[in-house]
């Protein structure tokens, strides 16, 4: 089943044409990896698809009526004064807590679950943001650069999380640097907009 | 809508320098002034009002310079705006949040400061109402502003929105004089309202719309 399809995007800024004619679609249970080298629009096409930027040409459809979809972006939306705890009772709603309380202990935040969140590392950070992920009920995972700052045993589970996802019939989007280990379709954005 | 107002009431009550600031800033200029110019008490009962006025103009335009820079800068904006596709109700109770938390607040340190400078005890009430509505126009002119400039800094567009809130600073100051020296309360106080609940039903949608440009 389609779940996302995009036609002909372009998406232009100061007149540099970033990309043009996209087209593309994802099924159910399919991953899609962008890639592209810095400043190539990867995390432009991802916030196109999310409808929190407009593109420049095309649109993009979503085969499913209330589609839940989770995101993650270069912003970890966690707020530095409350501890990671108080985030989570912040992020998630009554139900869903106990599932992000016992992800907070699988990553290894239970240590720290009362300091302030300024006070932790990047990665630690990087973690607690990724916990939205990782407890939300969501058809489709939209992720920008989910592996920066990840210790490799929390890469690994990123990596086995995503592929039960897909299994599980949930699609994902996905800009990465750091080759990610689940089976996704490519999208190549060049530097050249021509190309 | 409660619920994300219960969110914001959560986020504002661990950011203590957000609202207790200031308040303490309020109270601070409030004592400071008389104690600053040599004046004898017939006089100041006379022109206190006006610094009562003055600094709920201005703390007002204090409180709400980060209302949403805040979020825009640490990417929770976005994550709401992909949980309910519209800002609306996000901005509305944000803006009702920071009135409840400081506003009201703000209104009763302006009473108290009234009381203590000849205004009788009966006439205390009717300076909170219009202090109260008055803290409801100016916070979401304010807000507006902060939106306006979210990413250069809300202080620019807070200052930009600064004439907006000139019309309720003339109607605070009708609705003191009425008090003062009697006569129209009602009448004022009525017109306040209806300029709240006007400025209530559309600033948010204007907000909603520039903090989505923003995001763009």
């Amino acid at each position: 089943m389609q779940l996302v399809t995009a036609n002909n995007l372009g998406y232009s800024i100061n007149e540099k044409r970033l990309f043009h004619n996209l087209t593309f679609s994802l099924n159910s249970g399919c991953g899609l990896h962008i890639k592209g080298g810095n400043g190539s629009g990867k995390s432009t096409l991802l916030r196109i698809i999310l409808e929190l930027t407009s593109p420049s040409k095309g649109r993009v459809d979503y085969c499913k009526p209330n589609l839940q979809v989770s995101y993650l972006g270069h912003k970890n939306a966690i707020k530095h004064y409350l501890t990671p705890m108080q985030n989570l009772e912040l992020i998630f709603k009554s139900s869903a807590l106990p599932e992000a309380i016992k992800w907070m202990h699988t990553l290894g935040l239970n240590k720290v679950q009362d300091e302030l969140t300024a006070n932790l590392s990047f990665g630690q950070q990087k973690k607690l943001a990724l916990i939205r992920i990782f407890a939300s009920q969501s058809d489709l995972i939209i992720l920008d650069e989910p592996f920066v700052g990840l210790d490799n045993t929390s890469r690994d589970l990123l990596n086995e999380f995503l592929q039960k996802k897909l299994a599980s019939d949930s699609s994902l989007i996905l800009t990465s640097h750091i080759e990610p280990n689940v089976l996704c379709s490519e999208l190549v954005l060049t530097d050249n907009a021509d190309d | 809508m409660i619920n994300f107002f219960f969110l914001e009431a959560f986020k504002l009550r661990h950011k203590l320098r957000s609202w207790l600031g200031p308040l303490l800033i309020m109270i601070l200029v409030l004592i400071a002034f008389p104690l600053s110019i040599d004046v004898s008490q017939y006089d100041l009962n006379k022109f206190y009002f006006s610094v009562i006025v003055v600094s709920l103009l201005m703390i007002s335009f204090l409180a709400t310079e980060s209302i949403f820079s805040e979020d825009y800068e640490d990417g929770s904006l976005e994550q709401l705006y992909l949980e309910e596709k519209d800002f609306y109700k996000i901005v509305l109770a944000k803006i009702l949040t920071y009135v409840f938390f400081i506003g009201i607040p703000m209104a009763i340190i302006g009473s108290v400061f009234s009381f203590a400078n000849g205004v009788s005890v009966t006439e205390v009430p009717k300076i909170f109402v219009i202090l109260s509505i008055s803290t409801l126009i100016l916070f979401n002119v304010f807000a507006f502003g902060s939106a306006l400039s979210i990413n250069k800094g809300s202080m620019l567009g807070v200052l930009a929105s600064l004439p907006l809130a000139l019309p309720a600073i003339v109607l605070l100051g009708r609705g003191v004089r009425t008090v003062q020296y009697g006569g129209g309360f009602f009448e004022v106080s009525a017109l306040m309202a209806g300029v709240a609940l006007i400025v209530m039903a559309i600033m948010p949608i204007i907000i909603s719309a520039t903090l989505k440009t923003h995001l763009e």
